[in-house]
C-alpha cells in the first residue's frame, strides 16, 4: 500500500464534502475490491473516506411496494434479513452466494453496484428488477446506471445512498461461480414485475446487460423451454483463459433455464 | 481439551512460530525489484534515486553480489545422462546481471527502515530493457530456431536421460500383437504453501557468522545450498527454523532471495527481514510438473504386456533448480513399469529451458508423472482391446510371490502384494455395482465414470545417513534433534511415539527441537515420503542405544552384571528376581549436569522402498456445464507398517485432494507471447478445496518392508500418485460415453464442456484450447 489518510466522517454531508475537497480521495465501504487494489499498489488515493457506518446509508425496509436497502448494508445482512427473505427471496439468496463468508461480512450492496465489476452478482438483480439507484443528488434508473466494465452513471463525488427494488411477482437468480474467485462466470437473474419480464446477465459480457431475446421469449411463454429454444450468439461475450465465449453463451441458457425451473417449481420463487 | 497430535495445541492456538513471527532488534526490511518481462537484456539500470530516498539503507544489484564473490545457484544431475552426457548447467545469478529470463526473476534488492519504504524505493529504480524473443513451453523450447536462453545450452536442451533397455523394447515391439500409444500433458502447477517463503538474517560482524531464519524442509540441505551460492564457509552459516507452513517440495531449495538478504545483512550491519507476498509466491516459488509425454505399450494377443516405451519432455523453466533434475528423472527410473511384470521398458527424459519460473519438487515429485502416464496408457489399452480395465491389470500385475521383483531397468521392488491390493480396492469401491449407479446418474442427465489406478511409488533412500540426538538432562523432558524438518508431517508426534513405545515413557515427555543451529547433525530434508523410515529408523536405533546405556546405569544401581538385566516396559529387571529400577528414575537420578549419561546420538541409513496402492475414483459430469463432481473415491494403500493411523489418513486425504486440485483446475498458465503468468492470484488460480471429494474411503493393506527396522514405507505422496490417474481415468470413462476419446488435464468445466461439444459436432478442434503450459 501507499500512504493515505483515513477519515471517518460523521454524516453523509461530511463525506460528500471530504470527497469534494480532495480530488484523489476515495470512498471506502466494505473495501472488498478497494483494499486488495491498494495492497497491490494499483491505486494511490490521498484519502479513504470510510462511509460504511453512516446511518444514512443503512437499513432495510419495505414501503410502497418497494424494498429499500441502504447502500452500506452488508451482503450477510441482505442474505439473512427476514424482510428481504420475505419480500424478495431471490435477492437474499443471491446475496448468500457472493464471495465467501469473509466477503459477505464486509462487502456492501452500494459498493458492489458502484464498482460494477462485470462478474459481480448484484448488478444482475438491480437491472432485472428495474431497481432505482438513489444518490445524495438524484435517482437513477437501473437501465441508465450500468454503462459497461467498471463504469456507471455515478459522477465524481456522488455516493449511492440506497437502492429501491420494485417487488416482483416472481424472480430467481442462477449463478455459475468461477472455480477460483467465486465471482459469477455467468449469472442470470429472471424477474417478472408488474406483468413484465426482465432478464439480466452478469459475467458473460463486458458488463451486466439485459437479454432482450430471452425477455421476449418469456413474455410469450414463461417456461424453461422458451429459453432452450433460443440461439445465443457468442460474439461480443467474454473469452479468457477460463472459458471461451461459446461456453458463456451456453451458460446463459443453462442458468436462465435453471432460474425458470426454480421459479416454476418453487412456491417461493427463490434462487436456483 | 485433548489433542491427538502433540503439535496440535501449539499450532491451532496460534503459538506456532513461522518465519514472519521472528523479529530481531534493529531489523531492516528487504524488497525486490523483479523482472516484469520474461526475456530481455538489461540495457541500463539506475538505482541512484532509490538509494537517495529517506529510510533506504542499501540497494543491491548484481555488481554487489559479484563483488561479494557469489556464484551461480547450484544444480546437478542425480544420474549421468544418455551416453554418459553431463548436465549443461545454466548460470543462475542471485540478482540478474545482463539478462532476465522469467517474469519475477530478482534484479535488485532494496533494504530500508520499513517494508513500505523498501517498496517505494524499488519503484524508484529506473531500468531499461531490450526485449528478447520469449520461449514458453518445452516443445517450443526445443523447436528448431527457438530463441536461446543460455549461451552454453544449445537448443535449450540441458540433458537427456535414458533408463531401461531400448533394444529389448524395440525387439518386444517388433513381435507384439498390439501397440497402444498415448500423448499426455501433465500441466504446470503452482504449489502455494500457506506460508509464503521468507527469511530473516542476522550477521555477526565479530565472528562472521550468519544466522538465517528461514522456512525449510531440512536445515542441512538449505545450508549446503546457501554455502554453494554465497561462497561463505559452512561453519559460518547457521540455519534456524521452527514451524514451517507447508512445503510440498517447494521449501527445499535456497531461493536466491535468501542469499541476497544474507549479503544485505552483512552490508547494512543490521538484521534484514523479507517475507514474500502471495503475488511473489506465485511469481517466484518454484512451479512443478509441466511434462509433455508420449507412452507406448506393446501387448501380445492375450493382453500380456510386452514392453513400455516412454518419452518425457520437461519444461524446467529458465534455470535448473537444485531439485529439478531429481524430480524429472528419479521417480521415472524407480517406477518405470509400475506394478506390471513387463520384461522390457525404457524411458527418455529431456530437460528443456523455457522463459518461466524454474520447476522443482511438488508433492509426488515425478511419481504422479510416471503413474499418470502408465495408468492412462493401460486404460487406453483396455479400451482399444475391449478388455475390462481391472481384468487387464489382473493379467499383468507382479504377483506377491515374485517379490523382491527385479525391474526391467535393473532395480528391485522390495515387497508388496499388488494383486491383493487391487482386489481389496475393487471391493471397497463396489466396482461391480457401478453399472447400477451409472443408470441412476443417467436418469438425472449425468455422465458417470469409474476409473482405477494401480501404482507403485518410490520413497527416497536419502543421500546419506540420518542422525538423531536425544538429550535427557531436561528434568523429565527429553529433547530430540533431527535434520528432517516438519512442514506438516506430524514429526513431533511420530518421533515421540516411536521412542515412547520402546522406552516405555509417555510420549508427552519428548520434545522435538527442529532446526536448532547449535546442534549440527547429518541428515536429509523432509521429502520423498522418507522421514518415517529414515529418521524413524534412526530413532528406533537410538532407542536401543539408550536402553544399552541405561543397562550400565541400572547394573550399577542394582549392583549386578549388566548381562543379567532385561529391559521391558520402561523398567530394568534382574532376570529371575523382582528387583528392578525404572528408566525414568535413572533419567532423574543423573539429571543436573551439563551432559546426561544417557545422551545419545544415533544414525541409520535406510534404502528406498516402494509404497503402492490402488485407487478407484467415480465421477459424475453435468454435460450442460461440464462440471465434474467426484462422488466416490476409494483408496487402498500399502504403506508398510503403520504407526499412527490418524496421521496416515491425514496424509492420504491431503495427497488425494491435491491430485484432485490438479485434475479439476490447477494450472499455472504463462502467456505464449509475453511469458506473463496469467494465473498469478487466487482470483484466477483455483486451489484444491476440502469439499472437492465426496465419499472418500481409505483402507490399509500393509505389507511391511524388510528395508528398514520399522517396516514402514512412507505415505506422503501416495495420495496424489494414485488420485491423478484414477480421477482422470474416471473422467475419461464418463466422457467416452459422450463420444470423447482423448482429454488432457485440467478438467475445468469449460474444457470438459468443449470436449463434449466437439465430440457431438464431430470436430475435435472445435472449442479446442491452446494446450496448456
Amino acid at each position: 500500500m501507499y500512504e493515505f489518510s483515513y477519515v471517518k466522517p460523521a454524516s453523509l454531508d461530511e463525506a460528500a464534502q471530504l470527497l469534494a475537497n480532495h480530488d484523489d480521495a476515495k470512498p471506502l465501504s466494505g473495501g472488498m475490491t478497494l483494499i486488495p487494489t491498494l495492497k497491490q499498489r494499483l491505486a494511490q488515493p490521498s484519502h479513504l473516506i470510510d462511509i460504511a457506518a453512516l446511518t444514512e446509508l443503512r437499513g432495510i425496509e419495505v414501503t410502497a411496494g418497494q424494498l429499500i436497502i441502504g447502500a452500506a448494508t452488508r451482503h450477510i445482512e441482505v442474505a439473512t434479513s427476514m424482510t428481504v427473505r420475505t419480500a424478495l427471496p431471490a435477492l437474499a439468496a443471491l446475496a448468500s452466494t457472493i464471495g465467501d463468508p469473509q466477503v459477505r461480512n464486509r462487502g456492501t450492496l452500494g459498493g458492489s453496484v458502484a464498482n460494477n465489476d462485470p462478474n459481480a452478482d448484484y448488478p444482475a438483480a438491480v437491472l432485472a428488477l428495474g431497481a432505482t439507484v438513489h444518490t445524495q443528488r438524484r435517482a437513477i434508473a437501473a437501465d441508465d446506471f450500468f454503462q459497461g466494465v467498471f463504469t456507471t452513471a455515478i459522477e465524481e463525488g456522488e455516493l449511492i445512498t440506497r437502492i429501491a427494488f420494485p417487488l416482483p411477482t416472481r424472480a430467481a437468480y442462477a449463478k455459475f461461480p468461477h472455480p477460483a474467485s467465486g465471482f459469477a462466470m455467468t449469472g442470470v437473474f429472471v424477474a417478472e414485475t408488474g406483468g413484465r419480464v426482465r432478464v439480466a446477465v452478469t459475467g458473460a459480457g463486458p458488463g451486466v446487460f439485459r437479454w432482450r431475446e430471452a425477455e421476449a421469449a418469456l413474455a410469450d411463454r414463461f417456461a424453461a423451454e422458451s429459453i432452450e429454444a433460443l440461439v445465443v450468439d457468442p460474439s461480443g461475450l467474454n473469452a479468457d483463459i477460463h472459458a471461451p465465449a461459446e461456453y458463456r453463451a451456453n451458460l446463459m441458457k443453462v442458468l436462465a433455464s435453471r432460474a425458470l425451473r426454480a421459479i416454476l417449481n418453487s412456491s417461493e420463487g427463490a434462487v436456483a | 481439551m485433548s489433542f491427538s497430535r502433540l503439535e496440535d495445541r501449539r499450532l491451532v492456538t496460534g503459538a506456532g512460530r513461522y518465519v514472519s513471527d521472528w523479529h530481531l532488534p534493529g531489523q531492516l526490511y528487504a524488497a525486490f525489484l523483479r523482472a516484469d518481462r520474461a526475456h530481455a537484456r538489461i540495457v541500463s539500470m539506475d538505482v541512484s534515486q532509490a538509494q537517495a530516498m529517506p529510510e533506504v539503507h542499501a540497494v543491491l544489484t548484481a555488481e554487489d553480489t559479484q563483488r561479494a564473490g557469489f556464484r551461480s545457484l547450484p544444480c546437478a544431475a542425480p544420474i549421468p545422462g544418455k551416453g554418459g552426457a553431463e548436465l549443461i548447467k545454466p548460470y543462475r545469478p542471485v540478482l540478474a546481471a545482463e539478462v532476465v529470463r522469467f517474469v519475477g526473476e530478482c534484479v535488485a534488492c532494496v533494504v530500508a527502515q520499513t517494508e513500505e519504504a523498501a517498496q517505494n524505493a524499488v519503484e524508484a529504480i529506473v531500468i531499461e530493457y531490450d526485449d528478447l524473443p520469449v520461449v514458453i513451453g518445452a516443445e517450443a523450447a526445443i523447436a528448431p530456431g527457438a530463441a536461446q536462453l543460455h549461451p552454453n545450452i544449445p537448443g535449450n536442451l540441458a540433458i537427456e536421460f535414458e533408463t531401461g533397455d531400448a533394444q529389448a523394447v524395440a525387439a518386444a515391439f517388433a513381435k507384439s500383437a498390439h501397440i497402444v500409444r498415448l500423448d499426455l500433458h501433465n500441466q504446470r502447477v503452482a504449489g502455494n504453501p500457506m506460508e509464503p517463503k521468507g527469511c530473516l538474517v542476522r550477521h555477526d560482524a565479530g565472528t562472521g557468522d550468519y544466522f538465517v531464519h528461514v522456512c525449510t524442509q531440512g536445515t542441512a540441505g538449505m545450508r549446503g545450498q546457501l554455502v554453494a551460492t554465497t561462497g561463505i564457509a559452512d561453519e559460518h552459516v547457521h540455519v534456524v527454523a521452527e514451524d514451517v507452513g507447508g512445503g510440498f517440495g517447494l521449501r527445499f531449495n535456497a531461493y536466491p532471495e535468501y542469499s541476497a538478504v544474507m549479503l544485505a545483512a552483512r552490508i547494512t550491519g543490521r538484521p534484514v527481514r523479507w517475507v514474500a507476498s502471495r503475488s511473489e509466491v506465485f511469481l517466484s516459488d518454484e512451479h512443478a510438473r509441466g511434462v509433455s509425454s508420449r507412452g507406448e505399450l506393446a501387448l501380445d494377443a492375450q493382453g500380456q504386456f510386452l514392453a513400455f516405451r516412454f518419452d518425457f519432455l520437461n519444461d524446467m523453466g529458465a534455470y535448473i533448480a537444485p531439485t529439478g533434475p531429481v524430480v524429472a528423472v528419479l521417480s521415472i527410473r524407480a517406477c518405470l513399469a509400475g506394478v506390471y511384470k513387463v520384461p522390457a521398458a525404457v524411458a527418455n527424459v529431456r530437460l528443456a529451458l523455457t522463459n518461466s519460473v524454474p520447476m522443482a519438487a511438488y508433492r509426488g515429485a515425478g511419481r504422479p508423472v510416471i503413474s499418470y502416464m502408465i495408468e492412462r496408457l493401460v486404460d487406453q489399452a483396455a479400451v482399444e482391446l475391449a478388455i475390462d480395465p481391472a481384468d487387464l491389470r489382473r493379467r499383468n500385475l507382479i504377483p506377491a510371490h515374485a517379490m523382491p521383483w527385479p525391474t526391467a531397468n535393473g532395480l528391485a521392488y522390495d515387497s508388496g502384494d499388488f494383486p491383493a491390493v487391487l482386489e481389496h480396492a475393487l471391493e471397497v469401491a463396489d466396482w461391480t455395482g457401478f453399472e447400477q449407479r451409472r443408470t441412476q446418474s443417467a436418469a438425472h442427465g449425468r455422465l458417470r465414470g469409474i476409473g482405477l489406478a494401480s501404482f507403485v511409488e518410490a520413497t527416497g533412500g536419502g543421500a546419506g545417513p540420518d542422525e538423531v540426538e536425544a538429550r535427557f538432562g531436561g528434568h523429565g523432558e527429553i529433547t530430540l534433534f533431527a535434520v528432517s524438518h516438519s512442514h506438516g508431517q506430524s514429526h513431533e508426534t511420530a518421533y515421540a511415539e516411536i521412542l515412547s513405545a520402546v522406552l516405555g515413557l509417555p510420549r508427552e515427555r519428548f520434545r522435538l527441537r527442529n532446526g536448532d543451529p547449535a546442534v549440527r547433525l547429518a541428515g536429509n530434508a523432509t521429502g520423498g515420503s522418507r522421514t518415517l523410515h529414515g529418521v524413524g529408523s534412526a530413532l528406533r536405533v537410538l532407542a536401543d542405544d539408550v536402553i544399552a546405556k541405561g543397562r550400565e546405569l541400572a547394573a550399577r544401581a542394582l549392583e549386578v552384571a549388566a548381562a543379567d538385566i532385561v529391559f521391558a516396559d520402561g523398567r530394568y529387571h534382574i532376570a529371575g528376581t523382582d528387583r528392578s529400577v525404572t528408566l525414568d528414575s535413572l533419567i532423574e537420578q543423573h539429571s543436573g549436569g551439563a551432559v546426561h549419561p544417557l545422551d545419545t546420538r544415533s544414525s541409520a541409513r535406510t534404502g528406498g522402498t516402494f509404497p503402492n496402492g490402488c485407487h478407484v475414483a467415480e465421477v459424475e459430469i453435468d454435460p450442460t456445464t461440464g462440471v465434474v463432481e467426484i462422488v466416490r473415491f476409494s483408496a487402498v494403500d500399502d504403506a508398510g507398517t503403520i504407526l499412527n493411523h490418524t496421521i496416515v489418513a491425514g496424509q492420504m486425504h491431503g495427497g488425494i485432494t491435491q491430485g484432485a486440485g490438479q485434475v479439476l483446475g490447477e494450472h499455472a498458465i504463462c502467456d505464449r507471447q509475453s511469458g506473463q503468468l496469467l494465473t498469478g492470484s487466487f482470483m484466477d488460480y483455483p486451489m484444491p478445496r476440502a469439499i472437492m471429494i465426496h465419499g472418500l474411503t481409505l483402507a490399509e493393506h500393509p505389507v511391511p518392508t524388510p528395508t528398514n527396522v520399522l517396516g514402514a514405507k512412507g505415505v506422503g505422496e501416495a495420495g496424489v500418485t494414485g488420485s491423478l490417474p484414477a480421477l482422470m481415468n474416471a473422467i475419461l470413462a464418463a466422457l467416452r460415453t459422450a463420444g470423447v476419446t482423448h482429454f488432457d488435464m485440467p478438467a475445468t468445466p469449460a474444457r470438459i464442456w468443449g470436449a463434449i461439444e466437439a465430440a457431438r459436432a464431430g470436430d475435435a478442434r472445435r472449442f479446442a484450447y491452446d494446450r496448456a503450459q
